[in-house]
């Protein structure tokens, strides 16, 4: 009798469990991402294409970059002026804007803002350290900020997004041993942005929940459908990710979909594929402080033994243009008749045959340092790998991180020969790309890890960077682009197409290279 | 026996110096920089320095062990050089999702194991015996992380009754945390619906993390099974013309579970590391995710925890299953 | 004679012993057996991702590389890093056993408590911090396996040695005035044989799982090496279409690995019939 009590109740739970409609996407409102989210949540203190997702969401800064191409557009400032010499900037506040907590965004919010980047110093501070100190950044008023700036730096207006204005009232009431809230911050929100963390669903790279702003400066006239909730739910594994999305559990993936899964995805119902061209390319750097590559010639070799078309075609399937030099093909300052090296492994043996004649050390094993978790990075110097070996050349790969990669290439002696990344778009300006690749003074950062080294270049940079007019800078920029890839620093592949799937109940989708279309005010949910 | 618990407790203590001497020191000849990985993309050298100085990443080794041993007495791990937020807070948030879903495999393994390691011996030397030997074999044979993904797109994708991924659907919130598993607290706030859903969602996991200890159990299980079946009171019994299934159930099974159920503390230590593997392809929110997030970004303080987590728990599970055996076995107890 | 006609009667086990022959065979011949041997490092893109058919009956790669050809040319490595890593902890572990097992006193206590601290170490936790913190190889893999799999060997070989030592033969030796060195290595070792080889066949096994794991997490072998674990983490972003890609290779580690545990359960079943606990 007992037996079959017990039967009975199993076959009931499993009839349960079996049952149970499996879920689908989120209810209604609500929107459910598979992006990446960064580190911790702290704006100021990382820096980075997860953190743009969400630092877009949740915070807002003084200009921001709509569109793509991406334009600068008013935010939280409604205008600015520059003085004649370039040195002093004001910018003037709109007076609606409000944080989460209720407190109006005044100027002196943004002058803590700043200070605070500078004073955390990570990061972000990065564009701002050589040029502005804490004590210039002053409040003129309620509703103007004034930067006095140490030297003339063009970049300046290109790079004022990347601060994000922060609540000083929250954050100073969280500060413990004068860390400007720098612990409290990194798992909480002080925000006035469009979205609002929910600091009680917050795991650290797991998930986050943002509830929808209703009295966002911008108000919601204009996207009435916007989700009322977005949950970021992060998804290691490639594979996961897009099953999550054909299966529906997930309404996004990130922007870093592989193009394999692109067919499928546009072979099944209910999902589509948002593909953009970026402004993020995709570079093989080669040391030039370590023999050969400091012989022109044995550069040249492997710039000539990178089968592009190959790569491009095949493995990404067409979705990427070609970018043969470090700046991206559709920003001001690239020399649009600038050739760069094409496919040819005959040119290649040439060079490597005089490099080596003229002493270069071609037949040491080279190595070649990946990133474990980008895939591309691992199928490019595979590809690379069979190439270079038909002419000789022994091409190591090594599997890496990209903690570790950065942490040594603030040395020439521990720089890998040669690695790969992206160089993402983290300011629209062409100092986001040749100034902080190729001018020597940025040595030791992972942007300037190929170690080029060229007067003429240092020059042409350091006086675009003095320039305050587009005209005036972007023949010097295109002098130096030339420059560069006659010298064949790195290798530069192309320039991505950004790839994205989404279910069809999300509409609107808009796309910027600055924050890889991660900006979800404009999307409507279905 | 109080001298036996206490003499069992006091043999842990140089295994776990010795643990966090190994692991102090292992962790620390990491080449890979946290400060400069802290200090961001487009951080100049100097910020790197100050970051390296602010950690206390520049002080000679010895010293940072000495801080690091005041802290462990305390139960403070220090902050994740990422997530800048105590260690110790994120393992007690993540502990109980990897606990649940360890248990529920262990009871999984337990459960199925012990008919099926009986049902074996009952048939010793016959085919069921012989299949299920090549089943258990193959169970502890076949790689985890394949085995999830082919599981996955079967489930998940081909056959939709299960979910892919994660812990609990997106539309729900997980219950208020009392005990921090899912099944039970879902329970307590009275939502059959969150339990469902947790249910659901630790299947497809569970199962895959229980293959190795099912694998174990059964066959354990068949050899205690074997070896009740040749002792002379069972032998006794069947000449009084006791019911042979009957006989199984009342003494054979009773006489011989404990030999399986000793391995589960062996067992827990390898599924705490299996978990590692299983979280990651099932984005499962517990220890084992954290822990491979540290490893790929070089956070030296939430590895340090985790290892020494996992070594203490691998310790503790230890000592109760021998003080358990101590108190069933007595003869053991002088053995240490 | 009598265990070979036992170990005969043992099907299961035969069928794990076939196995391993086959795979340590396949791993000798592996160049000559492969189609294409050259697709160790070569890339044949228009040739990506193809089904399998007669030319490839496994199916290529995202690379366009010979599935059939990878998994024959990878079971040289597995074996390789097994037989690595069983053997140095074979050769670290047992001579510590014996010394801690003969001898009582504090160098014996010292080495069972050190025994114990690396038991404690999770294995998988510290082969991953070693892969990351020596730089992911399959050196940085073989030395974490190793590091972690010694005190096995340790374990068995101290436990038989002093059941042994008690035994009244080594008492007779004792008497009679042998060294030391010889009653470990020439009586006792000999003695405690049995257990160890089983040990170490289960090993195999379980070592070739482990470093599938590191291989699969980006921790253990580096491409274009053709590891079994890599090849799987490779195609999981291939998946359900190419799902040859990451088929082959899986089963490729199923079986080998059975095999040695098939083996190794059917040699305990002789050595001691009554189970030893297991890993």
């Amino acid at each position: 009798m007992s037996t079959w009590r017990r039967v009975f109740g199993l076959a009931a739970l499993v009839a349960l469990v079996a049952v149970a409609p499996p879920a689908m996407a989120g209810p209604p409102g609500v929107l459910v991402t598979g992006d990446n989210l960064p580190a911790n949540v702290d704006p100021h203190q990382i820096f980075d294409v997860p953190m743009q997702f969400y630092s877009l969401n949740t915070y807002d800064n003084l200009y921001r970059y709509q569109g793509n191409p991406p334009k600068l557009e008013p935010w939280l400032a409604q205008s600015h002026t520059v003085s004649a010499d370039g040195l002093t900037w004001e910018f003037k506040l709109r007076t609606d804007a409000k944080f989460h907590d209720g407190s109006a965004v005044a100027a002196d919010d943004v002058v803590y803002s700043f200070k605070r980047v500078l004073a955390i110093g990570k990061g972000p501070s990065g564009a701002f350290k050589p040029v502005l100190k804490p004590d210039n950044i002053t409040a003129t008023d309620k509703e103007t900020v004034r930067f006095k700036l140490e030297t003339p730096y063009a970049p300046f207006l290109s790079a004022i997004p990347i601060v994000m204005i922060v609540n000083p009232r929250v954050v100073q009431a969280h500060e413990s041993n004068g860390d400007w809230g720098a612990a409290w911050l990194a798992s909480n929100a002080a925000g006035s942005g469009a979205y609002q963390f929910d600091a009680s669903t917050y795991r650290p790279l797991e998930r986050t929940d943002l509830k929808r702003n209703e009295a966002h400066f911008k108000g919601w006239q204009d996207n009435p459908k916007a989700p009322k909730e977005i949950q970021i739910l992060p998804t290691r594994e490639t594979s996961t990710r897009v099953l999550a999305l054909l299966q529906g559990s997930v309404d996004m993936t990130d922007s870093y979909l592989p193009t394999d899964q692109v067919e499928r995805i546009q072979k099944s119902k209910g999902v589509h594929i948002e593909k953009n061209t970026s402004m993020r390319v995709f570079t093989l750097r080669m040391n030039n402080k370590k023999p050969p590559f400091d012989n022109i010639n044995a550069r040249k070799c492997f710039a000539h033994a990178f089968n592009y078309d190959g790569f491009i075609k095949e493995i990404l399937k067409g979705y990427a243009e070609r970018n043969p030099a470090p700046m991206p093909n559709n920003l001001w300052g690239y020399p649009q008749d600038v050739k760069g090296y094409d496919y040819d492994l005959k040119k290649a043996k040439a060079f490597c045959d005089q490099a080596k004649a003229e002493g270069a050390p071609i037949n040491r094993a080279i190595s070649i340092h990946i990133q474990s978790q980008l895939e591309q990075t691992n199928q490019a110097a595979q590809l690379f790998q069979s190439d270079l070996a038909q002419i000789g050349i022994n091409l190591k790969i090594i599997s890496d991180t990209w903690a570790n990669i950065t942490s040594n290439t603030g040395k020439a002696e521990s720089t890998p020969d040669l690695w790969i990344h992206w160089v993402s778009t983290y300011f629209v300006d062409p100092e986001n790309w040749i100034g902080q690749m190729y001018d020597s003074q940025f040595h030791g950062t992972w942007k300037a890890s190929a170690w080029y080294q060229n007067a003429r270049v240092d020059e042409l940079l350091r006086k675009a960077r003095g320039l305050t007019a587009q005209a005036e800078r972007q023949p010097l920029y295109e002098e130096a682009t030339r420059l560069i890839v006659a010298d064949s620093p790195d290798i530069w592949v192309y320039n991505t197409v950004e790839i994205r799937g989404l279910t069809d109940r999300v509409k609107g989708f808009r796309f910027s290279p600055v924050g890889s279309g991660g900006e979800m005010r404009w999307v409507q949910l279905e | 026996m109080l001298a036996f618990i206490v003499r069992r407790l006091l043999l842990v203590i140089p295994s776990l110096a010795g643990l966090l001497v190994l692991t102090f020191f292992l962790i620390r000849v990491v080449p890979a920089d946290p400060a400069a990985a802290l200090a961001g993309e487009n951080a100049t050298p100097a910020q790197i320095a100050e970051i390296r100085r602010q950690y206390g990443l520049d002080q000679p080794l010895y010293k940072q062990f000495g801080v690091y041993l005041t802290q462990v007495a305390r139960l403070d791990f220090g902050e994740s050089a990422y997530s800048r937020r105590p260690v110790a807070v994120d393992i007690k948030q993540r502990l109980p999702a990897t606990l649940e879903l360890t248990i529920a495999a262990l009871v999984f393994a337990t459960l199925a194991g012990i008919p099926l390691g009986t049902l074996a011996a009952i048939y010793h030397n016959r085919w069921p015996d012989t299949l299920l030997r090549i089943l258990s074999v193959g169970g502890v044979a076949i790689a985890a992380f394949w085995f999830a993904i082919e599981l996955q797109l079967l489930f998940a994708m081909d056959l939709g009754w299960l979910p892919l991924r994660g812990r609990l659907s997106p539309g729900l919130t997980a219950p208020p945390v009392l005990t921090g598993f899912f099944l039970i607290d879902s329970l307590l706030a009275g939502r059959l619906d969150v339990f469902t859903d947790a249910l659901r969602h630790l299947i497809l996991p569970a199962f895959t993390l229980s293959l190795g200890g099912l694998a174990t159990i059964t066959r354990f299980t068949r050899a205690g099974v074997l070896e009740t079946l040749q002792k002379d009171f069972v032998t006794y019994e069947r000449a009084q013309g006791f019911p042979p299934r009957a006989l199984i159930w009342k003494f054979v099974l009773r006489n011989s579970v404990v030999a399986a159920v000793t391995q589960i503390g062996l067992l827990f230590g390898s599924l705490i590391a299996g978990a590692v593997v299983v979280e990651t392809i099932f984005d499962w929110p517990g220890i084992g995710f954290y822990t491979v997030q540290a490893i790929l970004t070089a956070d030296t303080k939430v590895m340090l925890a985790v290892t020494l987590l996992i070594g203490v728990i691998y310790a503790i599970v230890n000592i109760l299953v021998d003080v358990v055996h101590g108190l069933i076995d007595p003869r053991l107890r002088d053995d240490g | 004679m009598l265990v070979l006609a036992k170990f005969a009667k043992d099907k299961p086990a035969v069928l794990g012993g076939l196995i391993v022959l086959m795979v340590v065979g396949i791993a000798i011949l592996a160049p000559l057996l492969a189609p294409y041997p050259g697709d160790v490092s070569a890339s044949h893109l228009l040739m990506r991702l193809k089904p399998p058919s007669w030319e490839h009956p496994f199916g290529t790669d995202n690379l366009g590389r010979d599935i059939l050809s990878r998994v024959i040319l990878g079971a040289r490595g597995a074996l390789m890093i097994a037989l690595m890593v069983v053997g140095i902890s074979m050769a670290i572990g047992v001579p510590l056993g014996l010394v801690a097992g003969y001898t009582h006193g504090w160098v014996s206590e010292a080495i069972m408590r050190v025994t114990d601290v690396f038991l404690a170490v999770p294995q998988l936790i510290l082969a991953l911090a070693l892969a990351q913190l020596m730089g992911p190889s399959l050196q940085s893999a073989m030395l974490a396996l190793t590091l972690t799999y010694w005190p096995f060997f340790t374990r068995i070989v101290y436990a038989e040695t002093r059941r042994l030592s008690a035994s009244l033969f080594i008492d007779a030796l004792q008497c009679i005035g042998a060294g030391t060195l010889r009653i470990l290595f020439g009586h006792i070792l000999p003695n405690a044989i049995s257990p160890i080889i089983v040990r170490a066949t289960i090993g195999m096994g379980f070592t070739i799982l482990v470093a599938a794991v590191l291989g699969f997490l980006g921790m253990g072998a580096t491409p274009p090496d053709p590891d079994w674990g890599l090849a799987i983490a490779e195609s999981r972003q291939y998946l359900p279409e190419a799902w040859w890609f990451s088929t082959f290779p899986g089963l490729a580690i199923f079986l080998t690995v059975l095999g040695f545990n098939l083996l190794g359960d059917g040699l305990r079943d002789i050595v001691d019939p009554r189970l030893r606990r297991s890993r």
